[in-house]
């Protein structure tokens, strides 16, 4: 064990809280402001501690089904949830057998593909969106669930594909022969073998790839226009975008937001778990 | 059981030539054991044979079917991994039983399947545990496990002790042993160890730069090397090769001298036509003259002289070291604890029929 003296220990543990401070704080502002009224969040100077905290705004945007806030956010909700998770799973389809290739099977066409993918990742949104947009509207899948989830798959599986061939380039060849003797054919392989004991680097994937879409702002805002295809992004956008800017209501639609991506951390977390790989050789 | 034929396999990685020219025949059951220096080949060749790796000319037999375009989850061929390449995630009952699930047996067959054989290795307590609970002799044990599950008609191993400390290696050379007489297989073996290859095989095939040096049953190889690298890759210490000429006596005779001594040798057993052969090809060239270590005795008079260096005790054998003008280090090996001291001048007299000929390309001459 290394042992520090107090004062790296103070040191280590002010940065800690420091860091924990800046990650947090904000979040709290924004729960703060979502249960303020108007009045406290309008006036100057600015009350930081609400005269009465109210979870009106988090009731008006989930239960009164009438309203356009209610509708508008929950629609965004259902289309958020389709987008990310459609485009999870089809980049995932897609790219663990293809960072399996890129990992393990030889040829030196494949490391120009690699790099060719991560290209189109590096490439500016704006340079593409222009033909992309007429290319959506001619084939007339303009706001629609489709064109996200299509547009989103191009970003994610370039990236899902770097991130699982690094993981798997770090499992034994020999694990992958083994039971290529015992009989399986190449997709057993990866069924069996390399994603079971790469399942912590998928889980990581697959957390990754769900954030970017869910927050992903860009494409979403050109590419829908009402509620059948707005994700919450765009539309906690919207609420601020009309005369009067509701803070309180952003700010409750913000919190609601970050409530899924936070589940899926959670339950991925078990996943996350490594060290999986002791044992399988040497000792 | 099922027998194994190559016929003029060669291997190449682009410019690099690999493998060449390996012709083999293993007959079913016999256990046959690839050793050489590392490099020369004998992984490669055995990956070739489990389909690992493409074969660039030549072909290859399985029984009577050619398997050379086979994949190699068709050959029927088992393989056990040095390093044993255990599924992790997998207990130790679904590692020995994976090939029979995807050969896609009921699992009723599999579990029974995986308790005869968890019986055999001594296995029968650990099989809900992980491969990374156990320690590394069950780990090659259950390696070995999967390999059995099939009843494949060939087991590979490659290397399979190499990661085991002296004590364990011992003990399961032994199992090996046992298990090869059990189940009747045939079982390639690789390795670069001569005393698990003298000790295991029917029959040794050595390799040198990518070739087959000789094949043979292991006193075969011990008793005559078909040239100066088998006659000093199996045995240890290794052989002492003396640069010497040969002389004809007589009409049916002749006499080796050692290089810068006037010490000759009879050349017993090299008569005829074999002697006029060596006689005339060799004539005023350097050859070769291979004694053992343990082939060499000491004599106060006489014999070739020269004065002891170092003396090595290993308890139950003793190595002495003597420099003579023959060879700079001449290895003696004598059976117990030696008297002799360093600086001692001694004279060293070969057991009779105990030398090998070898002409000045390294071949043997008998």
């Amino acid at each position: 064990m290394i042992r520090h003296s107090k004062t790296q220990t103070c040191l280590i543990y002010g940065s800690a809280l420091i860091l924990a401070l800046l990650l947090l704080l904000p979040v709290l502002w924004l729960f703060i402001m979502s249960i303020s009224s108007t009045r406290d969040l309008t006036s100057l100077p600015l009350a930081w501690i609400p005269t009465e905290a109210s979870f009106g705004n988090y009731r008006d945007l989930v239960s009164n089904l009438d309203s356009s806030a209610a509708q508008s956010f929950l629609y965004a909700l259902r289309n958020s949830l389709i987008v990310a998770l459609c485009a999870t799973g089809l980049s995932l389809l897609a790219s663990i057998p293809a960072a399996y290739s890129l990992s393990r099977l030889p040829g030196k066409r494949r490391r120009g593909l690699l790099f060719a993918a991560i290209v189109t990742f590096m490439m500016p949104p704006v340079a593409i969106v222009l033909p992309l947009y007429s290319l959506m509207a001619t084939l007339g899948l303009l706001n629609s669930h489709f064109a996200l989830i299509a547009i989103y798959c191009g970003i994610l599986v370039p990236f899902t594909t770097w991130l699982l061939k690094s993981n798997f380039d770090a499992i034994p060849m020999d694990l992958d022969e083994a039971p290529i003797i015992d009989g399986a054919n190449r997709l057993q392989v990866i069924w069996h073998i390399t994603l079971p004991i790469a399942k912590p680097a998928v889980g990581a994937a697959a957390l990754m790839a769900v954030l970017m879409a869910w927050d992903e702002f860009f494409y979403a805002l050109l590419f829908t226009n009402d509620i059948r295809a707005k994700t919450l992004p765009v539309a906690i956008a919207d609420f601020a975008a009309g005369r009067v800017a509701d803070y309180g209501l952003i700010s409750a639609a913000g919190i609601m937001a970050t409530i899924p991506p936070v589940l899926l951390a959670y339950f991925l977390q078990k996943s996350l778990v490594s060290g999986l790989m002791s044992g399988s050789v040497k000792g | 059981m099922t027998g194994l034929s190559l016929k003029n396999i060669c291997k190449s990685f682009g410019d690099l030539e690999v493998i060449r020219n390996v012709n083999l025949s293993i007959d079913p059951g016999e256990l046959v054991v690839f050793v050489g220096p590392s490099g020369c080949g004998k992984s490669t060749l055995l990956r070739m044979i489990a389909g690992l790796e493409d074969i660039t000319s030549g072909e290859f037999w399985i029984g009577d079917k050619r398997a050379d375009h086979l994949p190699a989850s068709e050959r029927d061929i088992a393989m056990v991994f040095q390093s044993y390449a255990l599924y992790p995630h997998m207990t130790l009952a679904e590692n020995i039983g994976f090939p029979l699930k995807l050969a896609k047996l009921p699992a009723g067959k599999i579990r029974q399947k995986v308790k005869t054989i968890a019986d055999t290795l001594h296995l029968d307590e650990l099989l809900d545990r992980k491969p990374g609970n156990i320690s590394g002799g069950q780990r090659q044990r259950v390696a070995i496990g999967r390999a059995l599950a099939r009843d494949p008609k060939v087991i590979l191993l490659d290397e399979p002790l190499s990661n085991l400390d002296a004590a364990l290696r011992l003990e399961m050379r032994a199992e090996l042993a046992r298990l090869h007489k059990q189940l009747a297989s045939t079982m390639i073996y690789v390795t670069h160890d001569q005393v698990e290859a003298m000790t295991l095989a029917d029959r040794i095939v050595i390799f040198d730069k990518g070739e087959i040096a000789q094949i043979g049953s292991p006193l075969d190889l011990y008793n005559r090397p078909a040239n100066t690298f088998v006659a000093e890759f199996i045995g240890s210490p290794k052989m002492n090769l003396f640069p010497a000429s040969l002389h004809q006596t007589d009409r049916n005779k002749a006499k080796i001298r050692l290089k810068n001594t006037t010490y000759d040798l009879d050349t017993d057993g090299l008569t005829g036509d074999i002697l006029d052969t060596a006689i005339t090809k060799n004539r005023g060239e350097t050859i070769k003259l291979g004694i053992r270590p343990e082939h060499l005795h000491f004599s106060s008079e006489g014999g070739l002289r020269g004065e002891i260096r170092n003396i090595e005790h290993l308890g139950s054998d003793t190595y002495i070291h003597i420099e003579t003008e023959a060879k700079a280090d001449v290895v003696v090996r004598s059976n117990g604890i030696s008297a002799l001291r360093n600086g001692e001048t001694v004279g060293l007299i070969p057991g009779p029929g105990m030398g090998h000929i070898f002409d000045q390309q390294g071949i043997r001459v008998t």
